[in-house]
């Protein structure tokens, strides 16, 4: 009987040996890491957890069998189920892409590694383990992020710095937790621990003042790999918090827990919302568009409550959407542009980029939550529950996405600008040097962006079965 | 032929406060210097007293381990920086030996660099004192405050690839001197030079990256 958890991390590893060695023939590549990718998606999905499966050659499958692991525990529990779920099908959608924007780049083998490691990062008990292979997947998507022919990628090495600079919060507060176990009347450890937390996690997420590599990941790195740090590898590590939380109950049960993890995301909203609209690069824009929205989803932590949870399931199902098209139209009018992304140099590039300017508008529009777009799905219930508890919060957080939308609205200006005089308006081609293919990529994308808008009951569910894991909130 | 043990044994001597003074010496010409040969051989003597250090906590087979994981690491570097530095005496041909003079001058980065270690080993000794570590002893809690400090001021100091990696392996070498005497675990102390090593091949691959659009000076 072959143990699936161990299937879910030797899988992704060799197809991404694989996916190396065919990396110059593109599509063959990229065939490879999207059906990977989708097979395990579905496996995760379809295979039950309590009985075994039969394959071929009379072989079986226990998807739900625990595995020992150098003496480590795998557990593949229901909620982790869907997080890895949401981890697969997030990357096979990024791999589409990548078939057309970032063809033989690294991003597909490393990305099927970094599957593999942050899968084990979700089974892995006990969670220092999962602390540490978050690390080594920073570390590995260094390979991802660095462009093919370009300066080292600041995003990539800040990237790494702050993963490793929360490593040791995260291991030593397992230590001081055991301690605790132990001498339970010394409550100064759990003061130690919770601060060891925050800081940890705040840089793990890109929390001001650890936020700065998150705009750096798309100013000079692969866009579509800092798609796949922000949704997968920030997913990896929202559902290793709610792990701690769910392990550590006295930290949300703490009285300042819910002002704390308020006021973190406030203050990423604040400051992502002030310095989106100001900023002269479209990678820029993309990151801190991203941190407004990680803000958004902090706020609905700090709700501490099933309805905050279920919406911060709902935003991690649906950020990939909006941060992966907004990538998309970053990576192709930087193609165009020669590698530079300042506004000033893109006017009119809209009319011969029209696929990468549409993903960067509709991806723009999910990000800050505009009506029919995905992220709309998860804003507006957050809006209308913090309207009545916290309406100063609700109101910041208007604002920031209004003003990531005006960011959006004025790269939009500056893409469709045509030139003034009559003359000059010849040399705006008609026919668009993006491919159809490349176009139907986007179009499919797009079309799920506004799907998941106007049907948001197609993700709910899945938020609602992941909530059902946790208990930590105040019910 | 003497064993490892032996060879230890011998040194143990050294495994106190003269390993804590070598570790602020290695780590403090890691903050001031940008010759990369010295940067190298400092952070290779680094780990060797850093592993003499250990293995006064766990057994002596883990801690060599962990010190031929490091040794590794500077091999690794060693090769990308000796690679690096003759793709760029290629292309500047004659200028390399003035600038090779260049970099004994006290420059006034130099300065800065000295005046902030010095600062941060003043702030090390004075948190060494006022909070020191658990279940590790007072010099390798002053070791793991001075690697700590100087490893985060190397990584504020500078965006180069090589800098930061020499500043984010002397942070981990500052954890993980600390962290062994509370987790002596072989798993942990394996997953923890796994991230040593990739940090050192992510950096060597960046600083490729910038070799590569010849920008191969700036971080040297």
């Amino acid at each position: 009987m072959i143990a699936g958890p161990i299937l879910l991390l030797v899988i992704p590893l060799a197809m991404a040996g694989i996916v190396y060695l065919v990396l110059r023939w593109e599509t063959l590549a990229a065939l490879l890491a999207i059906g990977t990718a989708m097979a395990l998606g579905f496996a995760i999905i379809l295979l039950p957890l309590d009985q075994p499966v039969h394959v071929w050659g009379g072989q079986q499958i226990a998807l739900g069998e625990t595995v020992s692991f150098f003496g480590r525990e795998l557990i593949l529990d229901p909620s982790d189920r869907v997080a890895m779920a949401l981890f697969f099908f997030t990357s096979a959608i990024l791999f589409a892409l990548a078939w057309r924007i970032a063809p033989r780049s690294l991003f597909l083998p490393v990305g099927l590694g970094l599957l593999s490691l942050l899968s084990g990062a979700l089974l892995i008990r006990p969670l220092i383990y999962a602390a540490l292979l978050l690390v080594i997947a920073a570390a590995l998507s260094v390979f991802a992020l660095q462009p093919a022919e370009g300066r080292p990628t600041r995003g990539g090495m800040r990237y790494l710095t702050f993963a490793t600079l929360a490593l040791p919060g995260l291991l030593v507060t397992h230590w001081l937790m055991d301690r605790y176990a132990l001498t339970p009347d010394d409550t100064s450890l759990l003061g130690i621990s919770a601060v060891l937390l925050t800081i940890s996690f705040a840089s793990l997420l890109g929390v001001v003042p650890f936020h700065t590599w998150v705009p750096a990941i798309f100013s000079d790195g692969v866009p579509l790999a800092g798609a796949f740090v922000l949704t997968v590898g920030n997913g990896a590590v929202w559902f290793l918090l709610l792990d701690f939380l769910e392990m550590y109950s006295w930290l949300s049960a703490h009285p300042e827990f819910d002002s704390l993890i308020l006021m973190a995301g406030t203050g990423l909203v604040i400051v992502g919302g002030l310095l989106a609209p100001a900023q002269r690069r479209v990678g820029s824009l993309v990151g801190y568009a991203a941190l407004v929205d990680t803000g958004a989803m902090l706020i609905a932590l700090g709700l501490n409550s099933k309805v905050g949870l279920t919406l911060l399931f709902l935003a991690l199902l649906v950020r990939p959407v909006g941060v992966a098209l907004m990538a998309v139209g970053l990576s192709g009018l930087r193609t165009c542009c020669g590698d530079d992304d300042r506004w000033d140099g893109m006017r009119g590039v809209g009319w011969q980029m029209p696929w990468s300017t549409t993903a960067l508008l509709f991806g723009g529009l999910s990000v800050a939550g505009f009506p029919v777009s995905a992220g709309f799905v998860w804003r507006w219930s957050l809006y209308r529950t913090l309207v009545s508890s916290h309406p100063g919060t609700a109101v910041c957080l208007l604002l920031a996405s209004i003003a990531v939308l005006g960011g959006v609205w004025h790269g939009l200006f500056v893409l469709l600008e045509r030139p003034h005089s009559q003359k000059n308006r010849s040399v705006i081609p008609l026919v668009t040097t993006e491919g159809w293919v490349k176009g139907g990529v986007i179009l499919v994308v797009v079309l799920i962006c506004i799907g998941l808008g106007l049907f948001p009951q197609l993700v709910a569910p899945w938020a609602s079965r992941l909530t059902d894991g946790y208990t930590f909130f105040v019910p | 032929m003497p064993t490892l043990g032996d060879i230890v044994t011998r040194l143990s001597f050294l495994a106190a406060m003269p390993a804590v003074a070598a570790i602020f010496i290695t780590t403090s010409l890691l903050v001031v210097s940008r010759e990369w040969r010295l940067n190298v051989f400092a952070l290779a003597v680094q780990y060797f007293f850093v592993v003499l250090l250990m293995t006064r906590l766990i057994r002596l087979e883990v801690a060599a381990v962990k010190g031929l994981i490091g040794w590794m690491i500077c091999m690794v570097f060693y090769m990308t920086e000796r690679r690096a530095s003759e793709l760029a005496s290629y292309a500047d041909g004659g200028a390399e030996s003035i600038s090779r003079w260049r970099r004994w001058v006290m420059s006034a980065r130099a300065a800065f660099c000295l005046l902030s270690m010095l600062l941060v080993a003043v702030a090390a000794n004075t948190a060494a004192l006022r909070f020191p570590l658990p279940e590790v002893s007072s010099d390798i809690t002053l070791a793991c405050y001075v690697m700590a400090g100087l490893g985060l001021l190397l990584i504020g100091l500078s965006e180069a690839p090589m800098q930061v990696g020499f500043g984010l392996l002397t942070f981990l070498s500052a954890f993980d001197l600390f962290y062994v005497a509370l987790e002596p675990s072989l798993a942990v102390a394996g997953l923890l030079g796994a991230v040593s090593f990739l940090i050192a091949l992510a950096v060597a691959y960046l600083r490729a990256s910038q070799v590569a659009v010849g920008d191969g000076e700036s971080s040297a």
